[in-house]
């Protein structure tokens, strides 16, 4: 019966991970600041996998600019930069398909677990990789 | 929509009179019109008006190379995003005539099967909120989790799993992620009584599912119904019967109809319930019996992406990929061109497509509570369905069947001549 | 005179304003446990504070072809019957306001105005959605109206003959005097019958799942209130509230009217600080046996179903429990 499930439910802890706070606060960007400050802190996301396909890294050393990124990505995400044969990628268009880290001959892309990336700003340094 | 098609119209008949449902409206996930002709709170007409969620997709599709194009076929639907990417692969290796290695179909069946149980359970639960069933919705969409949870363990997203690739698959499932996978079977199989009990069982569920929404063996053959609809219906109608393809040709797959528990098949939204719950008890075996005769050897045919793209430069030809998604079968249509990185055309069907003209048979004679209800028991998917709408200026054109009739016969003698 | 005027004036004042606070925190809580009984956190219990402050700020919109006036003026006149209810309504150890002015058969109608005042706007807001909700809110009203007065006038009726002379329509004297234990056997049996029938009568009453087929959100977009928005909708919502506290309180004072402070001996100020206590206590039972575990533990009705409900075994339970309150003062 559905009932005992509901009152024992009533006594346990939620399902619901709350991140990053319990409730909505009085002011979102408010908050963010008190965190970046150290003032307050976030609850931690549920625990991603290793192998998560969240931000791409970038080895600019390694690359030797063959374009092959370019040619397969599908949101047109990468630009290539000519005067110095490497690319920039524009994180904010990222489908996050990783096909890029499949075509580069020389590893020089990887995915990380990075994927908590909302910003204001779709240019900002932290959603431009080069 | 304005107030003036919001006001009461008086048809002809004094008590009768018109509601429009949608393209915004609580019980709708996705834009969609349904205008009913209602008698007090009866269902004596309705018509149906898709086409606010058309994407241009298959043209987007023309203007990229075919690695490209496959993201994009993953991105019909959030839902089945491994069921379009499966029916793609198919096509364009039935038209480059590519082999796939054993180990790449297994892998491609554990992840289209692990959509189909949280598809099926994420209908479960918008079924249970149209019922006004809050309490069920989140109990369901809490278990559907540990489905979401291993399929981001195997392929590094909960949704979007870019795995297939023409060719095989991109991630293999190392051994070390064996022991999740069979702790989500013994999970699921471990609750499926619990979920037969809190949709089969339950009183207040039985109360608004039984008898509401009905379609026959006949009305869905002849309306072309697909998957779940279909088969609740009373047809043993599924792509992985008919035409095994993948791991499918190992497994021997049944078409689950509601005579499976025990019930004479009426096609109505309990039915559906029954159809889609025993389905995940069928996948859960099907993922099951894949991790444990899991094939040695290559996860693909052409590793290297630059080969990859060479190759399918290189092929010419037609192809066509089905596949049984959640909600029915999937069908891609595709013709490669020599020389050419991109299709020269692609042509998706999704099921919704086929389950859309079951609705007015269900429909019919129901009362105005059952029409959320019956609209999600084809679990609808209009972004996926949306492939044409036609408007010149700011006027819409509606082509009847005897157009469209007209116009492909017209174009079926060019291509003759 | 004027020292009883402004005596009742101010007492009045603070009845209205503590069961509208006191609503909104039960809706909080309702809220709350719903939450945790579906596994959620839930919005924090003064979110209804928080929507009825937005609901205030938002533009109050009457859609082109509303009855204007008909359509502004019931979410007040549903207000104004929700707090004159608590007028006449026992809360805890405070005997009813204007006890002398009205009893039980008012307290019958006053309940039945918030529903008509909703049918009414429904009606004037003109869109089929509302229209719709409000065929079914009338529906709603006569399947469960009987039932509900078959349950008070019973308790009424029986302690008549248990206290012949005493006015026992008045809501006072029947929580001054718990029917349970002037009965037989037979007539508690009855009366468990007959508070069964009144808890079941509750969620219909405050328009709550499985019978919110008036407001039916998945159907028919909210019913009779899909047009309402801003400050009429802050009424209606506010009404809702008093209506939960006053509704709780009436199956209070007709079936636990007991105190604490005379079983424990206690007296003075803290006597009515206890009994005070006892009474949210016993109204919130009310509320999270009637409201809360009934809507996260069932579906939505159909109208036709809730009708059958209403009509057949809810009324059918309801006389039995008369009949066996009749045969106990036969055999008693």
């Amino acid at each position: 019966m559905i009932l005992g499930t509901l009152l024992k439910q009533l006594v346990h802890r939620p399902a619901t991970n709350p991140f990053p706070v319990k409730y909505m606060p009085r002011s979102v960007r408010g908050l963010l600041a008190k965190v970046a400050a150290q003032k307050a802190a976030i609850h931690p996301p549920v625990p991603t996998p290793k192998d998560l396909r969240g931000k791409i890294a970038y080895d600019r050393e390694k690359c030797i600019g063959c374009k092959l990124c370019i040619r397969v990505c599908p949101a047109s995400v990468i630009e290539f930069l000519p005067e110095t044969k490497k690319i920039r990628m524009h994180v904010a268009r990222c489908t996050f398909c990783a096909q890029c880290v499949d075509a580069c001959p020389v590893a020089a892309l990887a995915t990380t677990e990075e994927f908590l990336l909302a910003d204001t700003d779709r240019s900002s340094a932290r959603l431009t990789v080069d | 929509m304005n107030n003036r098609s919001l006001h009461l119209q008086l048809g002809g008949d004094a008590a009768c009179y018109t509601v429009p449902i949608g393209p915004v409206h609580p019980a709708l996930k996705e834009p969609i019109r349904f205008t009913f002709e209602l008698e007090g709170e009866r269902v004596v007409g309705v018509d149906i008006k898709p086409g606010f969620a058309h994407r241009g997709i298959e043209y987007m599709a023309l203007k990229r190379n075919l690695i490209q194009v496959l993201y994009l076929s993953e991105r019909i639907c959030g839902i089945c995003s491994i069921s379009h990417p499966i029916a793609f692969t198919q096509a364009v290796e039935n038209a480059a005539g590519i082999e796939v290695p054993p180990r790449a179909q297994y892998i491609r069946t554990i992840i289209g099967e692990l959509e189909r149980i949280h598809s099926h359970l994420l209908w479960a639960g918008v079924g249970a909120h149209e019922l006004g069933f809050d309490t069920l919705l989140h109990l369901t969409w809490n278990v559907r989790e540990k489905a979401m949870d291993l399929l981001e363990q195997l392929s590094g997203n909960r949704v979007d799993y870019a795995i297939p690739i023409v060719g095989g698959v991109r991630r293999d499932i190392p051994e070390e992620k064996l022991g999740l996978a069979y702790e989500a079977i013994a999970y699921y199989r471990g609750l499926l009584d619990t979920m037969i009990d809190a949709y089969l069982r339950d009183a207040s569920v039985a109360r608004r599912t039984k008898g509401v929404g009905a379609l026959t063996a006949e009305q869905a053959q002849s309306l072309a119904a697909a998957g779940p609809v279909a088969r609740a219906a009373g047809l043993r109608k599924d792509v992985r019967q008919d035409m095994p393809y993948l791991a499918y040709a190992d497994f021997p797959v049944r078409a689950i109809t509601p005579e499976d528990y025990g019930l004479t098949p009426s096609g109505d939204v309990f039915d559906n319930i029954v159809v889609r719950l025993l389905e995940v008890a069928q996948s859960i075996e099907i993922i099951e019996f894949c991790l444990a005769n899991l094939p040695k050897g290559e996860l693909t045919s052409i590793p290297k992406v630059a080969a990859l793209l060479a190759a399918l430069k290189k092929a010419s030809g037609e192809g066509i990929g089905r596949h049984e998604a959640p909600r029915g079968e999937v069908f891609h249509y595709i013709r490669l061109e020599e020389g050419k990185e991109e299709p020269s055309a692609w042509k998706v069907k999704a099921p919704t497509y086929s389950n859309l003209m079951s609705w007015v048979p269900k429909f019919l004679g129901a009362e105005i509570a059952d029409i959320p209800i019956i609209a999600a028991s084809i679990d609808p998917c209009m972004c996926c369905m949306d492939r044409v709408h036609i408007v010149t200026g700011d006027r819409e054109t509606i082509w009847t069947q005897d157009q469209l009739l007209r116009l492909s016969r017209e174009k079926t003698r060019r291509i003759v001549q | 005179m004027t020292g009883t005027f402004l005596e009742a004036l101010w007492q009045g004042v603070v009845v209205l304003f503590g069961g509208a606070l006191l609503g909104m925190v039960y809706k909080g809580l309702d809220r709350k446990l719903a939450a945790r009984m579906q596994s959620r956190i839930g919005p924090p219990l003064r979110q209804p504070f928080f929507d009825v402050v937005k609901l205030l700020a938002k533009e109050n919109v009457v859609p082109d072809h509303a009855v204007a006036w008909l359509y502004n003026l019931m979410p007040l006149v549903a207000l104004a019957s929700v707090a004159t209810l608590l007028f006449f309504v026992p809360l805890g150890g405070l005997a009813p306001l204007l006890g002398g002015y009205g009893d039980l058969i008012l307290v019958i109608y006053l309940l039945a105005v918030p529903s008509l005042a909703m049918v009414l706007g429904g009606f004037a807001a003109s869109s089929p959605y509302a229209t719709v909700g409000a065929q079914r809110e009338m529906v709603m009203m006569m399947a469960y109206e009987f039932p509900l007065a078959v349950a008070l006038l019973g308790v009424a009726w029986r302690l008549s003959d248990a206290l012949p002379g005493a006015a026992t329509f008045s809501l006072g004297v029947i929580a001054a005097h718990p029917l349970w234990g002037l009965v037989g056997p037979l007539g508690v049996f009855g009366l468990i019958l007959l508070c069964g029938a009144l808890l079941v009568v509750t969620p219909a009453e405050l328009a709550k799942i499985p019978f919110d087929i008036p407001e039916a959100e998945t159907e028919i977009a909210g019913g009779l209130l899909a047009e309402y928005s801003g400050r009429n909708l802050a009424l209606f919502y506010i009404a809702d509230a008093i209506k939960m506290v006053a509704m709780s309180a009436l199956v209070v004072a007709l079936f636990f009217p007991y105190g604490l402070s005379g079983m424990l001996g206690v007296t003075g100020a803290a006597a009515i600080l206890l009994d005070a206590a006892f009474f949210l206590v016993k109204t919130f039972g009310v509320v999270f046996v009637a409201v809360v575990v009934v809507r996260v533990g069932f579906a939505r009705l159909k109208i036709a179903q809730a009708a059958r409900w209403f009509w057949l075994p809810v009324t059918g339970i309801s006389l039995l429990g008369l009949a066996l309150l009749a045969l106990d003062r036969i055999v008693y």
